[in-house]
């Protein structure tokens, strides 16, 4: 190794003798539009995807079967001669709206058990402490099966089980975010003045709680997508004819498949990742943007 | 001068940054004498650090250094890659002010201490270890042979300095710099602290640059005193005479800020009026100047050239304290009750 | 210092018993285990009215003596499920301390000797992935800290963000694609003839699961090193004339690895649910397959056993991860 120790503080020293002007750091940035951009567009195309002049996804032979890319189709067809780019478009129905579902109950859920027992304190607090604790202490992907595992698998109880597994560490977020903000003098003060706690909590802690939690519900949309994915793989994804791309990787992953007509697992794995990444790269300027730890996840 | 031990000539330190150049330390001149302490004080940002950090090679690689620093006759700058292993922290070491975080936390004071010793000397554990029992000792560190096993977080914040120090002191270098060694610690012990150094410095011959915001500090202690501001060194003369004497009005105005034992009880304290100085693209003019009671037209026109007696009494200013083109100018702002530069002044108690 | 190790002990037990709860009662409540075990007709209220004399129970007219609702009744009183929750809970709890899980619906093995056999290769895989992850992340990490905002940290900051951004089963596809199906490079399925023909064939599988895990560990550890280098600390130890390496090693390493220590603990859980994922992708026959066709088959007393040793193997780790973190940490430990 040559050269030295990278330390900033003796610049930092000097520079904090100075008002700064940080708004050309802190700006959300080009990269963050870009990411929201994609996101925007992949969630208009599975909204509208019964309205595209797309092939029918489910329709078998709309092409010869195991047709490459840019050839009939213009994502090339799968096994079945179904249509890889219209099963795109149509699995981001389900990818993303199990995870945009999940994660929203996962917020809503969790954000209020949360806040409850960082505001209330005592035993609320140490009630579902030890409910997020238990929860916690199962890997994510294990508590999902566990879920999935004894029920019918429709679109709802899906989304409902990445919801289930984001509350205990969305909950735990949010108490410790309240926490900090309960003891801050503009609670107290509304306590003084005699305020109810329902409004405290709505008026003075929500709107604190509620900005690392935009953060967080973008990665936790991502995770929720991943999670999607994962339960695919264990055939505990959505039953049925339904498409999400977690299925659409899994149909193209077979060994035949796989060695001579990749693009069937590769496009909808390009799809997600593109998508996952949009998630983690929007989360990840939001967090930094209003400056709040990482604690959850 | 055959006993010159470090020279420091020109020296230029700069730091760019997305919002302009940072002009750190600007054209600092100053030798120390084998044995000598000089105390260099300066408000933050005066580069008083800076210009200790460059003697130790301590800057971010992004700084740009310019002038020569000569010690024990040797270019710090061009020191040989095979001998710069073994030239900081064995000839020339520093201390840091902040005792809470100048030792790691997760390693045992012993451990820190001997660390140098094993490095630089190639010592054994054992003989290391005794070392620095010995050394603890030296500083005053009750029960030493208990402490070297101790982590700093189990030490009160006066101790772990005395730690700090016993680490610097352990491979018996010829220069010491100390960096605030005392802001961090509770006024009692700050003086006893003090008063550690001092004698260790004259028990073993040593060289010490004293860096301070403090001029009381420095009092009493330093042979000379040095005084820095916007990255320049403005004042430099032998410690009483820089009490009793001073030319910079920035100097004069530091005194006034210190409780002095020979005025009333209430004299007020004076603070400094204005803000530090622009360290980004300052302008050709006396960084003081807005702030000085003395400023005149010619201080916005150019930087003052450092002048006096050389290696006496050097200072750089247009208008010096204490001299009759001084006392005119001040005067002259007296009487107008404001200076150049629009800063309201009036007589105050305890000025001639 | 003990006293500490034994509130941890006793907060690990509490925790346990929660887990091994939640498990049981939930495949209980969201499946009846009549039902997997006699079918549908466990499930509704069939047996009510026949006992209530609403109806004849079917089979007994047409078949031998024995009719549907006694042969539930039967099966009830055999596994235990004519009593409550919490009573049967206990019995379970009991029995699997002492080792019983019970055995499965699908090839009557005992479950307990099911999870030994396949448990060992899932935990070889796991192992194999954070040594990858470490192995990769730690000298990553300290590189592109002490290298900070130069090309070589911009560069491992865009790949480990990519990391991040790929789920490890499409990772796993297409390294499988890759490496085994277009070039034969490396085995495609599991190998169990010898210590090193199972290294070999986990080798790409670990390296799908430790990449991911690397790439969190790298940013953790960047932030923390960042951190610690502005402390005065190392500009003493630079001021004592140590190398940079020596420094990065010996000084910064040891005080910027507690995120880092705190997150194996977590990361543990991702490596779990992704070691399930990526043993159906590799063809590795370990817990995770076992799980996934259990589920599939319907196979109880599998799914809940495995499940469980999964979890209480999760929560161990994070107890010694715990234990660990506070005998490196100086501070803490006096606490």
């Amino acid at each position: 190794m040559t050269g030295s120790v990278p330390s900033t503080t003796v610049v930092d020293d000097i520079a904090d003798d100075h008002e700064v002007d940080d708004t050309s750091i802190k700006r959300l940035g080009f990269g963050f539009w870009i990411a929201i951009s994609w996101i925007g567009l992949i969630s208009i195309a599975a909204l509208l995807a019964p309205l595209l002049p797309i092939a029918d996804p489910n329709e078998i032979a709309n092409g010869a079967p195991r047709d490459g890319i840019l050839g009939d189709n213009f994502m090339g067809t799968d096994a079945l001669g179904r249509d890889v780019f219209a099963r795109t478009i149509w699995g981001a129905r389900i990818s993303l709206g199990v995870g945009f579902l999940g994660i929203l109950l996962g917020v809503v859920v969790g954000g209020a058990l949360g806040i409850a027992a960082g505001y209330f304190k005592g035993l609320a607090d140490q009630v579902i402490s030890f409910l997020v604790f238990s929860l916690l202490s199962f890997p994510s992907l294990v508590l999902a099966l566990l879920i999935t595992a004894s029920l019918n698998r429709s679109f709802l109880t899906v989304a409902m089980t990445l919801g289930i597994v984001g509350i205990a560490p969305i909950s735990r977020l949010a108490r410790a975010t309240t926490i900090q903000f309960a003891d801050r003098e503009f609670v107290q003060a509304a306590r003084v003045i005699g305020a109810k706690s329902r409004r405290i909590i709505i008026k003075e802690l929500l709107p604190n709680v509620l900005v690392p939690m935009g953060a967080l519900t973008l990665l936790g949309m991502g995770i929720s997508i991943v999670a999607e994915g994962s339960l695919a793989f264990l055939g505990l994804s959505v039953e049925g004819e339904a498409i999400s791309w977690g299925k659409s990787i899994v149909d193209g992953s077979q060994t035949r498949d796989l060695n001579q007509n990749s693009h069937v697992a590769f496009v909808p794995i390009f799809a997600m990742f593109l998508t996952v990444m949009a998630l983690n790269f929007a989360g990840d300027r939001i967090r930094e943007y209003t400056d709040v730890r990482e604690t959850a996840f | 001068m055959s006993d010159l031990q470090l020279t420091v000539e020109d020296l230029y330190v700069r730091f760019p940054t997305s919002r302009g150049t940072v002009e750190a330390v600007n054209g600092v001149t100053f030798t120390l004498e084998k044995g000598q302490m000089l105390g260099i004080v300066g408000e933050s940002g005066s580069g008083k650090s800076v210009t200790a950090k460059t003697l130790m090679n301590l800057l971010p690689r992004t700084a740009e250094v310019d002038g020569n620093i000569t010690f024990e006759g040797e270019d710090v700058r061009a020191v040989a890659k095979e001998r710069r292993k073994h030239f900081w922290g064995v000839k020339m070491t520093m201390v840091f002010q902040d005792p809470m975080t100048s030792l790691n936390p997760v390693k045992r004071c012993g451990e820190q201490i001997t660390e140098t010793l094993r490095y630089h000397l190639g010592d054994t554990n054992a003989t290391a270890k005794n070392k620095a029992v010995d050394l603890l000792e030296q500083v005053g560190v009750p029960e030493p042979s208990k402490r070297v096993d101790q982590y700093p977080h189990e030490l009160s914040g006066g101790l772990r300095q005395r730690v700090v120090i016993a680490m610097a002191l352990a491979c018996e270098p010829s220069l010491l710099i100390a960096d605030e060694p005392t802001t961090a610690v509770d006024v009692t012990v700050q003086k006893r602290l003090l008063d550690l150094l001092d004698g260790l410095r004259r028990d073993r011959g040593m060289s010490m640059i004293l860096i301070t915001h403090d001029l009381g500090v420095a009092r009493g202690r330093c042979d000379d005193v040095a005084v820095m501001y916007g990255g320049r060194l403005v004042e430099r003369a032998p410690t009483e005479t820089l009490f009793a004497d001073s030319r910079h009005p920035y100097t004069e105005a530091l005194l006034r800020t210190i409780p002095r034992i020979d005025q009333p009880i209430h004299t007020r304290l004076e603070p400094i009026a204005g803000r530090p100085p622009e360290l980004i693209d300052p302008a050709e003019e006396c960084a003081f100047a807005l702030r000085c009671r003395y400023a005149q037209p010619d201080c916005l026109e150019a930087i003052p050239p450092v002048g006096g007696v050389k290696g006496q009494h050097e200072f750089a200013c247009f208008h010096p304290a204490n001299t009759a083109r001084g006392r005119q100018a001040l005067d002259a702002n007296l009487a107008a009750g404001q200076t150049v530069t629009g800063l309201q002044i009036q007589a105050a108690a305890g000025m001639n | 210092m003990a006293r500490f190790i034994a509130r941890r002990v006793v907060q690990l037990a509490l925790v346990l018993l929660a887990v091994t709860f939640v498990a049981f009662s939930a495949l209980n409540f969201l499946g009846d285990p009549l039902v997997n075990i006699v079918g549908p007709l466990a499930a509704i209220d069939y047996c009510d009215e026949v006992e209530a004399g609403l109806r004849e129970d079917s089979f007994t007219s047409i078949n031998n003596s024995r009719g549907d609702c006694e042969i539930i009744g039967e099966v009830k009183a055999e596994f235990g499920l004519d009593k409550p929750l919490a009573q049967r809970y206990f019995t379970w709890l009991g029995n699997i301390i002492t080792g019983d899980f019970g055995t499965s619906f699908q090839t009557q093995l005992p479950v307990s000797e099911i999870i030994a056999q396949k448990l060992p290769k899932s935990l070889m895989l796991m192992a194999m992935a954070q040594i990858i992850a470490l192995a990769v992340a730690i000298p990553v990490g300290v590189y592109s800290a002490y290298r900070a905002g130069r090309a070589v940290d911009r560069a491992t900051s865009v790949a480990s963000f990519g990391l991040l951004s790929i789920p490890n089963f499409a990772l796993g596809v297409i390294v499988l694609q890759f490496f085994t199906l277009r070039n034969q490079w490396l085995p495609a399925s599991f190998d169990d003839t010898s210590f090193f023909t199972r290294v070999h064939s986990l080798f790409l599988p670990a390296t799908v699961l430790g990449l991911g895990i690397a790439a969190t560990y790298q940013r953790l550890l960047r932030t923390d090193l960042l951190t610690t280098l502005q402390e005065d600390f190392v500009h003493m130890a630079r001021a004592k004339g140590m190398t940079d390496r020596h420094i990065m090693t010996r000084h910064v390493l040891r005080p910027s690895l507690f995120s880092l220590i705190t997150v194996f603990g977590v990361s543990t859980g991702a490596l779990i649910g992704g070691s399930l994922v990526i043993e159906g992708i590799f063809s590795i026959p370990g817990i995770g397959s076992e799980i996934v066709t259990a589920v599939i088959r319907d196979d109880f007393p599998v799914v809940l056993g495995s499940v469980v040793v999964i979890a209480s193997g999760f929560v161990v780790i994070n107890f010694f991860v715990d234990l660990f973190y506070t005998w490196l940490d100086p501070r803490v430990r006096a606490s």
